[in-house]
């Protein structure tokens, strides 16, 4: 008697902690409401509400409900978890494609290319090469490219001007004689106080997604890290940049500590990998006095044509918890319309992923009022997007402690750095 | 001569291990510049760094969550530890032997091993976020089920005998009989264990993220690692400080009876 | 259990645990008999009925999870993916868990002895006749109440480069400073020095106990044979208190492998991953990674390392109880 009691109250307890959570069946009534998750920066937030505010007063069947992404660990972790418990929005807009693979293992995602004016919508915004880079790898289609952060390298051109600089550099050695100049012991206590170039080279994996990744794509013309589930990047392209990175430090052109502050706002140092996304930042803090300008990612002196650089692209998906994917598509269609690119620009001067931004009227304007943006706009186009593998982290985790290793704190060859970065990954790789 | 050479040098081991808490401490209440200084003292006597971290973390209730999560683990270890103990010592049921083998044995696996999977249980619990992933993995000790089988072990059987032949149910005998007469016991299994529960942070860590359920530790150590800080080593300390409080205040009280169980347990082993 | 580092309460009890080997457990479940009424059998089986469901689904299954999770590949929320001995050779073939390993036996090199040697010591001195042994006692002590991450973030503020006690100490007496949290040859000795100064405490008390437990006799005995105070030391404290030293071992080999929050907290596994911890490479492939199937698979490796070094201080510093 004493026992049935206490399993009842046991079985009680346990049910009533693995509580099931129900997904919202939308607002009561004959409109639908979708949900937008949009990235949680004050600019994208700005331009999310504005143009669901924009449908929502043209379409009042369909209205449109922006939500911040909930913080997390990370952005991924945070809609994995809200995939595995059935709490995903219907639409998102910050994804990051290399991430699209975990999306698919996790069955979360819509299959796109299934709806019939998908193919022709994204072969007006783009070429089928740069189309091809967002295909997955069942050969289909789950996310819309939307934005591009191509990465260059800033300058702070009066440090590259009172050195007696008069051109960007735009190879590796015009990079380092400019280096030599710029490098320098400003006040004369024997120490010096003003570089060339910042990196955050402790081994976190997305901050090579800034230095290694752009560079390598620049320096190999625009080849994939990984072929499949091969490791390609085991080749010259990847010394030359681990060599060249290893003179920044070796020479002391780049510092190994670490400043309070913003070090190029400061005029500490003269340079660094960055995309356009830096413009809004550098204009909001900066001194009347600091001038700033962007030179290409920089390449070997043999290279030709023009630089291929990292896009840092984010697309938009579509949950596959949506109950009306039809209308979250044509929704996602007004999202990269014409004139919603052009206020993605204005409020966030973030890039679409469109062809042909700077010979199009609409956009002209926006061009002429900043001009610092025409040169990432010319990229938009060739600007390489990123794998998605499930081990993507850790390649760049392998990558990035390879760069600690060599490239600061001197401990191997950069051959067999890239050597040893190259193998760990296929290992990661050849576990499945 | 020896004896001053002995004192002298049990007295810089008490410095040794003493001051740097007192400059910690005196750190705290210096503005930001002076933490580097050898001297405790300051003109600039500030509350600053203490008003800064209150107001950015909601650290009482920290303490409040560390509070209750410690409690609450440790009235059950002693409760079911008890119970255990009790059972393995002074009842005889089939299988009894086999009962404190595998408590023997339990105490073999290693918690490296145990530490993931348990993780992914609490995910698919739903508990991630919940006091529950912090109370309820760690309510049951066989350690303490042990060391209180050995303890009761000792209590006289006329004792026990007199009770049953009273009516008394075992639940009873343990409960108002044994219980009383086992402080020792209780004393070092509750000093063990809620020691043990609070200081934890690995745990707490990898099953809590919302603000508002993390134990005092945690939000320390996620104070120091984050950003939250914004790098003011005065803030970092006092957070720490805080944190040391109400341990050192404890440990003030209770260094006596927490010393001498440590040390029979040792004894024990 | 518990799992964390330095938990007292658990590495006591494994300490315990792994000083009985109970291979005599063993045969007693294959001998045990104990057949009675079952009335009375109710309130044994309602008694410890809590206990046997807690440690089945708490440490049981996930102990049985474990040995499905290392053949698999797995983020929690995309379904269980088979790899075999993916996960084996790819840890046999991770320059970073050997890294992690050496690290830990580096730690330890420098961690026992200082440990062994400053409570010995510090025991020696205070089993004399002197006043105010409790407050001596009660000081030593207190560093190993407090919490791991109060002292990780004191110690980080002393082992500053430039405004850091210690350096300014050293300055102060015409040495050089030292980046004791920056240069990948310091930085792990910094731990190890920080972790002895949290932990002798105890090991002063356990050690007390011990003198206080050698027999007043032993002495005597060698005092009649003129003996040194040195061979006095080595002959009869030493060996009689190698109980006592091998409980300081076990722990301090098990709170070295444990180590989580000092690297975490103070250096992030850097500079160059000289401070990197075996349960912290375990967290960051769990928690950055989301590989579940790996982590568990160096935390197999990991516990398997903590046998064999418990194993290899019993057979060489072990002596049978005299």
């Amino acid at each position: 008697m004493n026992l049935r009691l206490i399993i009842l109250l046991l079985v009680v307890l346990l049910v009533s902690c693995t509580s099931q959570r129900s997904t919202d069946p939308g607002q009561p009534g004959s409109g639908i409401t979708l949900t937008y998750w949009s990235a949680t920066n004050a600019q994208e937030l700005e331009f999310a509400n504005k143009v669901s505010a924009e449908w929502n007063a043209q379409h009042s069947e369909v209205q449109i409900k922006v939500e911040p992404v909930p913080s997390g660990q990370s952005s991924e972790e945070v809609i994995l978890a809200a995939i595995a418990s059935g709490t995903t929005p219907d639409i998102y807009a910050n994804v990051f494609p290399g991430a699209m693979q975990d999306l698919l293992d996790a069955r979360g995602v819509v299959q796109l290319d299934d709806y019939p004016d998908f193919m022709d919508v994204m072969r007006g915004r783009m070429t089928q090469e740069l189309l091809n880079q967002y295909r997955s790898s069942d050969g289909h289609f789950y996310q819309v490219p939307w934005k591009s952060n191509p990465i260059m390298v800033l300058y702070n051109s009066r440090m590259l001007r009172e050195a007696g600089i008069s051109s960007l550099p735009t190879t590796y050695s015009e990079f380092l004689s400019a280096a030599s100049r710029v490098t320098r012991d400003r006040d004369g206590d024997g120490q010096i106080d003003q570089w060339m170039l910042t990196i955050d080279y402790y081994p976190i994996w997305y901050k090579r997604l800034f230095d290694y990744l752009p560079l390598y794509l620049a320096t190999s013309n625009g080849q994939p890290l990984l072929e499949g589930r091969k490791v390609m990047f085991d080749n010259q392209s990847s010394v030359a940049i681990f060599r060249f990175l290893h003179e920044c430090f070796a020479r002391g052109y780049a510092p190994r500590q670490t400043f309070q502050g913003d070090v190029i706002l400061d005029g500490r140092v003269a340079a660094k990998f960055v995309g356009p996304n830096s413009i809004g930042h550098l204009e909001r803090y900066r001194s009347a006095d600091f001038e700033y300008d962007y030179g290409p990612i920089l390449r070997p002196d043999e290279a030709t044509g023009q630089p291929v650089s990292y896009a840092d692209p984010k697309s938009i998906v579509i949950f596959k918890t949506c109950q009306h994917p039809r209308e979250a598509w044509q929704f996602i269609k007004f999202i990269i319309s014409r004139q919603n690119d052009l206020k993605l620009l204005e409020l966030s001067s973030q890039l679409p992923i469109r062809a042909g931004l700077l010979e199009d009227q609409t956009f002209a304007d926006y061009f002429k009022r900043n001009p610092k943006l025409v040169k990432f706009a010319a990229q938009v186009m060739t600007a390489r997007s990123i794998e998605s593998v499930a081990e993507l982290k850790e390649i760049f985790d392998a990558i990035a402690q390879e760069v600690e290793a060599s490239i600061v704190f001197d401990l191997k060859s950069p051959e067999q750095a890239v050597h040893d970065a190259a193998r760990r990954s296929q290992q990661i790789l050849d576990v499945e | 001569m020896k004896r001053f050479l002995l004192y002298a040098i049990l007295t810089v081991g008490a410095l040794v291990f003493l001051y740097p808490f007192v400059w910690m401490l005196a750190a705290t209440l210096k503005p930001e510049l002076e933490i580097a200084g050898f001297n405790p003292l300051s003109s600039h006597f500030t509350l600053e760094n203490y008003r800064f971290v209150l107001q950015k973390l909601p650290i009482l209730r920290g303490f409040g969550n560390s509070l209750l999560v410690s409690i609450a683990v440790t009235t059950s270890v002693i409760v079911f530890g008890s119970m255990v103990g009790y059972a393995l010592s002074r009842l005889h049921f089939r299988g009894r032997d086999l009962v404190f083998n595998l408590a023997l044995a339990t105490m073999m696996i290693p918690a490296q091993l145990t530490l993931i999977p348990l993780y992914t249980m609490m995910v698919k619990f739903g508990w991630v976020n919940s006091y529950l992933a912090l109370i309820v993995p760690t309510m049951m000790s066989s350690y303490a089920a042990l060391l209180f089988r050995q303890f009761f072990q000792s209590v006289p059987q006329s004792l026990i005998e007199a009770a049953r032949l009273d009516g008394c149910s075992d639940w009873r005998i343990l409960f108002t009989i044994v219980f009383p007469l086992s402080k020792p016991a209780i004393i070092t299994v509750a000093i063990l264990t809620f020691m043990g529960i609070w200081n934890d942070v690995l745990w707490p860590l990898m099953v809590i993220r919302d603000e508002r359920l993390m134990t005092m530790p945690l939000m320390v150590t996620l104070f120091a690692v984050g950003g939250q800080a914004e790098a003011r080593l005065g803030a970092q300390l006092a957070a720490a400080t805080l944190l040391a409080l109400p341990v050192i205040g404890a440990y003030l009280f209770l260094q006596r009876h927490l010393i001498e169980s440590i040390a029979t347990s040792g004894m024990k082993n | 259990m518990q799992p964390e580092e330095a938990n007292k309460f658990s590495t006591l009890s494994k300490a315990a645990a792994i000083l009985r080997i109970p291979l005599h457990g063993v045969a007693k479940v294959l001998r045990s008999r104990d057949g009675l009424h079952d009335q009375k059998d109710r309130v044994g089986y309602l008694m410890v009925l809590p206990y046997i469901l807690h440690i089945t689904i708490f440490l049981g299954y996930p102990l049985a999870f474990a040995f499905v999770l290392i053949f698999h590949r797995w983020n929690i929320y995309t379904p269980m993916k088979w790899v075999g001995l993916g996960n084996i050779k790819l840890l046999l073939t991770d320059p970073l868990v050997w890294k992690a390993l050496i690290n830990t036996l580096y730690f330890l090199l420098i961690h026992i002895p200082l440990q062994l040697v400053v409570a010995l010591g510090l025991a020696q001195l205070l089993n004399q006749k002197i006043r105010g042994r409790a407050f001596f006692r009660a000081s030593y002590f207190m560093p190993v109440v407090v919490s791991g991450v109060v002292v990780t973030m004191l110690w980080q503020q002393l082992y500053a480069s430039e405004t850091g006690l210690i350096n300014v100490l050293l300055q102060r007496v015409g040495l050089p400073g030292i980046g004791w949290l920056t240069d990948r040859r310091y930085a792990m000795p910094a731990i190890a020095i920080m972790a002895t100064w949290k932990n002798v405490g105890l090991y002063v008390v356990l050690f007390l106990v011990g003198l206080q437990g050698i027999s007043r006799d032993l002495y005597e005995a060698a005092e009649l044979d003129g003996a040194s105070a040195w061979q006095n030391f080595r002959l009869i404290t030493v060996p009689m208190l190698n109980p006592t030293i091998m409980l300081v071992l076990v722990l301090s080999t098990i709170g070295g492998f444990s180590l989580f929050i000092e690297p975490y907290v103070m250096t992030g596994g850097g500079p160059a991953n000289s401070t990197l911890s075996g349960i912290l490479y375990l967290y960051k492939q769990a928690f950055f990674f989301s590989k579940m199937g790996y982590a568990t698979t160096v935390g197999f490796f990991w516990a398997m390392m903590i046998f064999v070094v418990v194993l290899l201080q019993r057979r060489f510093v072990e002596t049978e109880a005299v």
